[in-house]
């Protein structure tokens, strides 16, 4: 038919359609729910930071603790949030596969390219209001700071698009993966540098990918911060496109039953 | 022209694969004819609706659609329900490619569905009347050549009913039509052709009284 359009068209439209539909329930989903977007890791942070001043302990010789913890906390958040929203977008979205031309695969991506949308918009904002507060929170090297960013993203979405197979299948695997994400939150590096673990833990926690992208962004963003030997960007980068293309795998394979109620 | 082709389709269900539901189902469905789909609860028919529509993917054979095709209409989906009316409106426009005339669509959605203010409501706080009448909104807002309906004739109050009867007469010849109901008035009112669905298999009939018939006599037995 020639009034048909074609495949890239009709996806293009629908990413469309989805990201603004995304975008409106996330931030008018309760009150304030765009406020609390960026309240949410700002009391994050003030809280750690009341903690770690309370037991008055030296962490890091020469580094502005609390932009150490910052990145620590919107990186990790970063990765967690693209992860686990990716994951509960298909049941999310379950209506809207009423419509032939929306896939599972389809709101997935969108939902994790808007979270990095709103991520990076909540990064800017925490950096910003710090640099006026006097800290230190420009980064000396912007584009190492977003490639890695973009990393962080590019895994948890990977990660993510696994994720949102696996529990639509298997509806425990949402389970075990919020309790999964508690321990990870203390093994990657967000409050204490990896210099302060001894070494054998230190090696275990070498297979984190989080870990070496948090250490990787303190770097680029803080002049002379010492990165351990082991700490590779190369390893977060394998991971992250490794777990992305296999999701998309993943998601090719099971696409029909995806589809099912 | 909607090509069916030797279509098989069981379910997943928590016990293994479920039992067949349709076994060899060959039809080619030209886009200009109204055909009524009858047969007892179970028998397929919204199943067969689905895979028609493209919402669900056949275990064995395939279905080709050569016409733009509606996706199943009355479906109770297609509506979230956090979002209002205009929202999920807006939302079916964009993927049908009508980014550039939205407000036409919505403004003939508003006007169709008389929901008043309600069309600014999360779709959650209707009634199922009002979601069928933005339902059937929805769906007349857009030119495709063959709609598919799942009963979505039955719903709504006494004067919605009568304003979607006529706007499916008004499509009767205009476009194809695919239907499901268990109202024999009404099947009788809108369809020419008629599919008998029975033990997983389809049975053709140019006349959708000799369909209604042969459907009646199965049941009597």
């Amino acid at each position: 038919m020639d009034n048909a359009r074609s495949s890239a068209v009709v996806t293009l439209s629908v990413w469309n359609a989805l990201f603004l539909r995304e975008a409106i329930s996330r931030v008018t989903s309760g009150r304030v729910a765009w406020l609390w977007l960026f309240l949410e890791p700002v009391l994050h942070l003030t809280v750690l930071m009341v903690i770690f001043s309370m037991i008055q302990r030296q962490v890091t010789q020469g580094i502005d603790f609390a932009l150490f913890l910052a990145i620590g906390v919107l990186g990790y958040n970063l990765f967690r949030n693209s992860a686990t929203r990716s994951m509960a977008a298909i049941s999310a979205n379950r209506a809207l596969f009423a419509y032939r031309q929306v896939k599972a695969v389809d709101v997935v991506l969108v939902r994790a390219f808007l979270e990095g949308v709103v991520q990076l918009l909540v990064a800017l904002l925490v950096f910003s209001g710090m640099a006026l507060f006097g800290f230190n929170a420009i980064p000396a090297d912007p584009m190492g700071v977003f490639v890695v960013f973009a990393l962080l993203w590019l895994a948890g979405t990977g990660l993510g698009l696994i994720l949102s197979v696996g529990s639509t299948l298997v509806p425990e695997i949402g389970r075990l993966v919020s309790l999964f994400f508690i321990p990870l939150y203390f093994l990657s590096g967000v409050m204490f540098p990896p210099s302060m673990l001894p070494a054998a833990l230190f090696e275990l926690l070498l297979w984190n990918p989080i870990l070496h992208g948090l250490e990787v962004m303190r770097a680029a963003f803080i002049p002379g911060y010492h990165l351990l030997n082991g700490i590779e960007v190369g390893y977060l980068t394998a991971f992250a496109f490794a777990s992305f293309f296999f999701g998309l795998a993943v998601h090719r394979r099971f696409s029909s039953r995806l589809m099912m109620q | 022209m909607i090509l069916v082709e030797d279509v098989h389709k069981r379910y997943q269900t928590q016990h293994g694969p479920g039992r067949w539901v349709l076994q060899g189902v060959s039809l080619t469905l030209p886009s200009t004819l109204s055909i009524g789909l009858v047969g007892r609860n179970g028998a397929g028919k919204s199943t067969l609706l689905r895979l028609i529509g493209g919402v669900d993917n056949p275990t064995r054979g395939r279905v080709e659609r050569r016409c733009r095709v509606s996706w199943p209409m009355g479906f109770g989906g297609g509506l979230q329900g956090s979002l209002t009316g205009r929202q999920n409106a807006k939302f079916v426009a964009r993927i049908h490619g009508h980014e550039n005339d939205v407000n036409e669509r919505l403004d003939y959605v508003e006007s169709f569905a008389e929901l008043g203010e309600a069309f600014d409501e999360p779709v959650k706080t209707y009634s199922s009347g009002m979601k069928s009448r933005l339902q059937f909104g929805l769906s007349l807002a857009f030119d495709f050549e063959v709609y598919i309906s799942d009963e979505v004739t039955a719903t709504g109050d006494a004067a919605f009913r009568a304003k979607a009867a006529a706007a499916f007469a008004n499509l009767v010849g205009r476009a194809g039509l695919i239907m499901v109901s268990h109202n024999e008035g009404t099947l009788r009112q809108f369809c020419s052709a008629g599919i008998w669905l029975h033990e997983g298999r389809a049975h053709w009939f140019d006349a959708i009284d000799d369909a209604l018939k042969a459907y009646r006599e199965s049941i009597a037995k």
